[in-house]
């Protein structure tokens, strides 16, 4: 996956730039507007992460420039900017999407990767999600590991759900509150580490192999291997 | 709008203005006339005077120069009433039956000598003798059957009797009173034109003055695009216009240098934020072991602590500052209660906390859903770290015509009386609370973003109570919404 970083401050650009390389992309960075617009014409890019305020114009111009000039790709949006400006919200409804500074590394990657799932849809979606010897049912709402059926509530499903789709993947206390509640609060109690805490006490119960991991400062983690 | 209710046309200040200003103008002009027709009435009053005084003296001398023979009688008759014929002020019409002077000659015993004139004359007589005369002055006498008084002149001839010449007042009267109507029709026609003009003048001037009103009472919290309508004259309610929009035009400069404080505030916060959350990220991450990671992951949440309290404190302060930007979409209330509670119930079971929700019909707001998200969550996370153990809290939306009020109850300890009045201030943290004490003062900016409100009580029944009221959209107002962004 070839991803174009387009952000001036070289502190973020320099971890964003290695935790992108970690994750698997072939990262290419610009600092202005101009390189980014030369370099985004000439390299095939997948996605692009575009920070909105640059040193030469601003990020929405630039996102509109691009696509004049034919660029395709889906375009992450980052904003240390207080409101979400109305263009953002246009940008998003036409198929980028934006996150505010500062994010934790999870939630940029997820963002990415939903960007990436939507310009290549996986075509039929299956009915059903196997994690190691966690099976979840979509159409039936019931979830079993090794054979047995666990009893959990609606919610405690779709949580569930949510980790099983990452599985293997970190996932944040604000990614799961947006995904599953489809809220974006940062509450300052522990509401999620108790959801968590429940499920895990019903997926990890009687002496088996902990699936879910608390990645303490990060999130959590459904294990895969 | 208040300037619409009652009877609009008689609570505006232009029926006031034109009312007064009619009334000053209809009673000067009414002294004027009154003034004018005094003078007509004193002159009409002295020709006739002169009149009567030569002529009763013309008359005289042909009755003293006349012999007192047979034909006495008829000379003094034909010159009377030769004279009778120039009467001053009379109508044409009244020469055939001329009864409105007459001749009356008195004798020393005061016998009736010679009478010319309608009528016998002994009533005219006997209504002479009663009324004191004085020579070389004309006097009013009342004379039976006759409705209008007689202007008399006498003069005493040699042979001791005393003509007298009489004038019915009557012609004169009626020019009074002609001249009356019409002074009274003109003075009628001039108020009511100058009623009109004053009056639609004053409305027009006014109506400009209302539309600035309703221009400037459309220019909402953070809406400060619209400019109140102005004109090309030069008077001074183009001028209080333009004085308006100069205002405007310095708010909504400084609301702009607010926002561009905030946000500049914001992204030089946020940046360093991003690029320390994202180094500690990568050291995390570089770290296996447990007692290395603990540090870093407290640092992290401090961090993660920090950004929203900035987060926080910018909506705070710009909603002090009635700078709030709000993205208004519809939002069911009870809908969002529901998923709150189940989000919050573990952990409020968890602490043996206990959540009872009641709604009697379901509400729906049109505010902005992050912020309203934020403020229920605060609420509840409010109630999460100070209620003890074994309380409940009991939530409660309760819809009103035009607002709906969310309530959560507890019965728990209460506010502590001190910090109740400082509750929204944003500088009050409750006894042992890890928190940055901005709860309430969010929940109120949130509100007051939506012009709504909060209260905090502690109910005569124990625990404690917050009220959070805002604005109701009812049903049609959602379907005309989402008309005007379709149309959009």
């Amino acid at each position: 996956m070839r991803l174009l970083l387009v952000e001036d401050e070289l502190d973020i650009q320099g971890f964003l730039k290695r935790s992108l390389e970690e994750a698997g992309y072939q990262v290419e960075a610009a600092a202005d507007g101009k390189t980014a617009e030369r370099l985004a014409i000439n390299g095939a890019f997948d996605i692009l992460i575009v920070d909105l305020g640059l040193p030469d114009q601003d990020g929405i111009t630039l996102i509109l420039r691009l696509r004049e000039l034919g660029v395709r790709a889906p375009v992450l949006i980052l904003s240390a900017r207080r409101s979400v400006d109305d263009r953002v919200r246009g940008l998003e409804q036409g198929g980028d999407d934006y996150l505010t500074k500062p994010f934790a590394m999870a939630e940029l990657l997820a963002r990415l990767r939903n960007l990436l799932k939507r310009k290549n849809p996986s075509g039929n979606e299956a009915t059903r999600l196997r994690v190691l010897d966690l099976e979840l049912d979509l159409l039936r709402r019931e979830a079993s590991r090794s054979g047995q059926l666990l009893q959990l509530t609606p919610q405690e499903f779709v949580l569930l759900e949510y980790f099983c789709r990452n599985a293997g993947r970190v996932v944040t206390r604000s990614m799961i509150l947006d995904q599953v509640w489809g809220m974006r609060i940062h509450p300052d109690t522990n509401v999620v580490d108790v959801h968590i805490y429940r499920l895990r006490g019903k997926v990890d119960s009687n002496g088996q192999q902990p699936l879910i991991r608390t990645l303490r400062g990060v999130g959590y983690v459904l294990k895969d291997r | 709008m208040s300037l619409r209710t009652g009877n609009p046309k008689l609570r505006s200040a232009a029926w006031r203005i034109s009312l007064w200003a009619t009334l000053a103008f209809a009673f000067g002009t009414m002294l004027v006339f009154v003034f004018l027709q005094r003078f007509v009435e004193n002159d009409i009053k002295r020709r006739s005077d002169a009149w009567l005084s030569g002529e009763v003296e013309v008359l005289g001398n042909v009755a003293e120069r006349t012999p007192k023979n047979a034909l006495y009688g008829r000379v003094v008759r034909e010159v009377a009433e030769l004279a009778g014929r120039e009467v001053p002020n009379k109508l044409p019409s009244d020469s055939e039956s001329n009864n409105s002077v007459f001749f009356l000659q008195r004798g020393h015993d005061d016998s009736l000598q010679l009478w010319v004139g309608a009528g016998s004359g002994e009533d005219t007589l006997r209504a002479i003798l009663t009324s004191r005369m004085l020579p070389d002055q004309p006097t009013d006498v009342r004379v039976k059957g006759f409705a209008v008084p007689f202007r008399v002149a006498c003069i005493r001839i040699d042979d001791g009797s005393q003509i007298y010449l009489g004038l019915s007042e009557r012609d004169e009267l009626r020019v009074l009173n002609s001249l009356r109507i019409r002074f009274l029709l003109l003075w009628l026609l001039i108020v009511f034109f100058g009623f009109a003009i004053v009056f639609s003048t004053t409305k027009r001037m006014l109506s400009h003055v209302r539309k600035i009103t309703e221009a400037a009472s459309r220019i909402g919290h953070s809406d400060l695009n619209t400019r109140v309508p102005t004109t090309q004259r030069n008077d001074e309610v183009a001028q209080l216009g333009l004085t308006l929009n100069r205002m405007l035009d310095r708010i909504e400069n400084s609301m702009h240098q607010l926002h561009t404080i905030t946000d500049s505030l914001a992204h030089d916060l946020r940046s360093p934020l991003t690029a320390m959350r994202g180094k500690l990220e990568m050291s995390l991450s570089a770290t296996s072991h447990g007692d290395q990671a603990e540090p870093i992951v407290s640092a992290i949440e401090e961090l993660d602590r920090l950004t929203e309290f900035l987060n926080q404190s910018l909506d705070v302060a710009e909603s002090k500052a009635d700078a709030l930007r709000l993205t208004r979409t519809p939002i069911n209330l009870n809908e969002l209660i529901r998923v709150m509670i189940e989000l919050y119930e573990p952990s409020m079971a968890e602490k043996g906390l206990q959540i009872h929700f009641h709604t009697p019909n379901s509400a729906t707001i049109e505010a902005d859903a992050a912020l309203v998200h934020r403020m229920v969550a605060n609420l509840f996370d409010n109630e999460l770290k100070h209620l003890p153990a074994g309380c409940t809290v009991a939530i409660r939306i309760q819809t009103e015509d035009d607002s709906v009020s969310l309530i959560f109850e507890d019965n728990g300890p209460g506010f502590s009386p001190e910090v109740l009045p400082l509750l929204f201030d944003g500088r009050v943290k409750g006894r042992g609370s890890d928190g940055h004490g901005l709860g309430l003062a969010f929940i109120d900016a949130v509100a007051r973003a939506h012009d709504g409100t909060v209260t905090a009580a502690n109910p005569e029944t124990g625990g404690a109570q917050v009220t959070v009221t805002l604005p109701l959209v009812s049903s049609e107002n959602i379907v005309s919404f989402n008309a005007v962004h379709a149309a959009n």
